[in-house]
């Protein structure tokens, strides 16, 4: 098996939503300016709230432009608004009110977002555009954690940060336990789970743990690869990719939503300009979400997308090919 | 209720005086959103001379009354207004559109103090004045104000909010789905310190306002989204000021209120009303500029 860094230890899959909640829970215990703006989209922990936070929920219905709105006049007096939503309906509906009302005024306002390919729920809430269209907007963070640890410590470190910030919330009942109690999170860090010397696989949120059954696979046939865990996609950890493509030479990203100005095109941007490095991106490739079966032993859309271990496995040897080819001057 | 002559007298100088200042703005590069900016000035000069909680030397001021330009191209307005209580020297109005200046094109909150709101995607104004008039009813609940908070007896602090929020919206926004989800949410939180102003100037930038998509029976449907509505002259200083009142004396009613100002676009100049011009440009406008110095007698 494969060794890992500090702060790793593989677990069972947990999903990542129970972190987020933990987080969001305790941040509304410590600030009593936390509001939570409903959109008649199950808040998490809502039994609780209902239970204990019943004057801080701010009901807007389906509503999701005028709730945008009215989460940036609350922080403008103070407050510190969180929406939580699919992203299609909070995000993508909402963008030009959050474009036009948080971020131009860099309001404290906090989303937490679900996205990404998974699941029965079909083309709708599948999104994968999210973060491609986010990633243009100037003032707003975007986090995607790895797993349950990572959510937690992601969403204390959002509701700590003052100015507009975002969690994609993967909603995949797969991905591994990945990190110890004490991994030290910070916004706009990497962390590397494992050096590695023939390749790195640059990965965020779910495919954290494809990566991880990826470099068990590609162990059995003798290559010795990396996983470096990009959970803030902007702003993105220039030095900890350079560093990744500099001990390997070979870097294939993995994000599960669309590979068009997502964490691939980010990565490459890096290397172009700083050191330019031979790159596979894998992600949805210019096609929509649809439905499909998610159990732990057999994730259809995965499959179908191109994004299991498997396909990175694949992904990374034609990595490794393209490096040895440039070595070799051919 | 009535209001004295001498007051009334006193608002529409100021109204001219602003009339100039915003003719001083469309000067810089000869373009200006003449005919919102026109039709909504005696609303403007009624609420920043007279009614606002508003303090030029401390713009920050947690209390101060909200106003939410939503049809934030017609800033110009306010931005004179700005100029007028002394907070902007009168210079930078010819810096209106310019590279650097606080007077942006469209209202700008981050580099513009005395602008509550950046607008000009049009539709949310209002959710944004809501969500404002929510905070206030919040800041109320969790933190009441106790009798070392104010000088005032305590009956009066019991009934008046700490701010009022205005929103001052187009008619051609009222095309905006956004701006009736506001309306529900308004009526949902029984936010009675909230005063929408409707400046119902008949005409948008394609053509009349109900021609391009009908919003009568306006009246009728704010009432039926649970506001109270008044409907007023909006160029008539009395009648302003009166309603402007009236709002702020049934606070503690538990509904918003709304005020739907009848107005005329591109009022005071008579080719800007011929022509209902949105968007003023170039010579036609200028042409209008001078009509306007030699109407209202320039200070210069």
């Amino acid at each position: 098996m494969a060794t890992w860094n500090r702060y790793v230890e593989i677990g069972e899959p947990v999903m990542t939503g129970k972190g987020i909640g933990k987080a969001i829970k305790a941040a509304f215990l410590k600030d009593p300016r936390a509001l939570a703006i409903l959109e008649d989209m199950q808040f998490p922990e809502i039994e609780w709230f209902t239970d204990n936070m019943f004057d801080r929920m701010i009901e807007c219905g389906i509503a999701e432009q005028n709730g945008a709105c009215v989460a940036a006049a609350l922080a403008s007096e103070g407050f510190v608004p969180v929406i939580n939503n699919f992203l299609f309906a909070s995000m993508s509906r909402a963008y030009n009110q959050i474009r036009q009302s948080i971020l131009v005024d860099r309001f404290n306002v906090k989303f937490i977002s679900r996205e990404g390919v998974w699941g029965e729920v079909g083309v709708s809430h599948a999104t994968i555009e999210g973060v491609g269209s986010l990633r243009v907007l100037p003032n707003l963070v975007i986090m995607n954690p790895a797993d349950v640890v990572e959510a937690e410590k992601a969403t204390e470190a959002m509701m700590q940060y003052i100015g507009p910030a975002m969690i994609k919330q993967e909603m995949s009942p797969n991905p591994f336990k990945i990190f110890t109690d004490d991994y030290p999170f910070d916004i706009g860090k990497a962390y590397s789970l494992r050096d590695g010397k023939d390749a790195t696989i640059v990965a965020t949120g779910y495919m954290v743990t494809e990566a991880i059954k990826a470099v068990d696979l590609l162990e059995k046939e003798g290559l010795d690869v990396g996983v470096l865990n990009v959970c803030t996609l902007k702003p993105i950890d220039e030095d900890a990719i350079v560093a990744a493509a500099a001990r390997t030479g070979a870097i294939v990203t993995a994000e599960n939503s669309s590979d068009i100005n997502g964490l691939g095109d980010a990565v490459a941007c890096v290397l172009s300009e700083n050191l330019p490095t031979p790159l596979v991106k894998v992600g949805v490739e210019d096609e929509f979400g649809q439905s499909g079966l998610v159990t732990p032993e057999k994730d259809e859309l995965m499959e179908h997308f191109g994004l299991s271990a498997e396909d990175l496995v694949v992904s990374v040897k034609e990595c490794i090919e393209k490096k040895e080819r440039l070595r070799k001057g051919v | 209720m009535s209001h004295s002559d001498a007051l009334v007298q006193e608002l529409e100088a100021r109204s001219k005086a602003l009339f100039n200042d915003c003719l001083d703005q469309f000067c810089t590069f000869s373009q200006g959103h003449v005919g919102g900016t026109m039709s909504v000035m005696e609303i403007i000069t009624a609420l920043y001379f007279h009614h606002l909680k508003f303090d030029p030397k401390n713009p920050d001021w947690p209390e101060r009354d909200r106003v939410i330009m939503s049809k934030a191209h017609c800033c110009e307005a306010i931005y004179a207004a700005l100029v007028e209580l002394g907070m902007y020297p009168e210079e930078t109005l010819g810096t209106y559109y310019c590279y650097g200046s606080p007077f942006q094109g469209h209202a700008d909150r981050w580099c513009t103090p005395g602008i509550d709101f950046s607008g000009g995607s049009l539709g949310q104004g209002l959710s944004f004045a809501a969500g404002l008039a929510l905070a206030e009813k919040l800041k109320m609940k969790f933190n009441p104000p106790s009798r070392e908070d104010t000088f005032l007896p305590r009956y009066i602090v019991r009934y008046n909010p700490r701010f009022r929020t205005y929103c001052i919206m187009g008619d051609g926004e009222m095309h905006e789905g956004q701006v009736w989800e506001a309306a529900m949410f308004a009526t949902k939180f029984k936010l009675d310190n909230l005063i929408g102003i409707v400046d119902y100037n008949k005409w948008s930038l394609d053509g009349p306002t109900n021609d391009i998509m009908p919003i009568e029976p306006l009246v009728d449907k704010w009432r039926a989204f649970g506001w109270t509505v008044y409907e007023i002259d909006g160029h008539d200083l009395r009648q302003i000021l009166d309603s402007l009142d009236l709002v702020a004396k049934q606070y503690g009613d538990n509904k918003p209120k709304v005020i739907i100002a009848h107005t005329v676009k591109g009022r005071g100049v008579s080719n800007w009303e011929e022509l209902h011009m949105h968007l003023g440009r170039g010579e036609e406008m200028m042409k209008g500029v001078r009509e306007g110095r030699a109407k209202y007698g320039d200070m210069e």
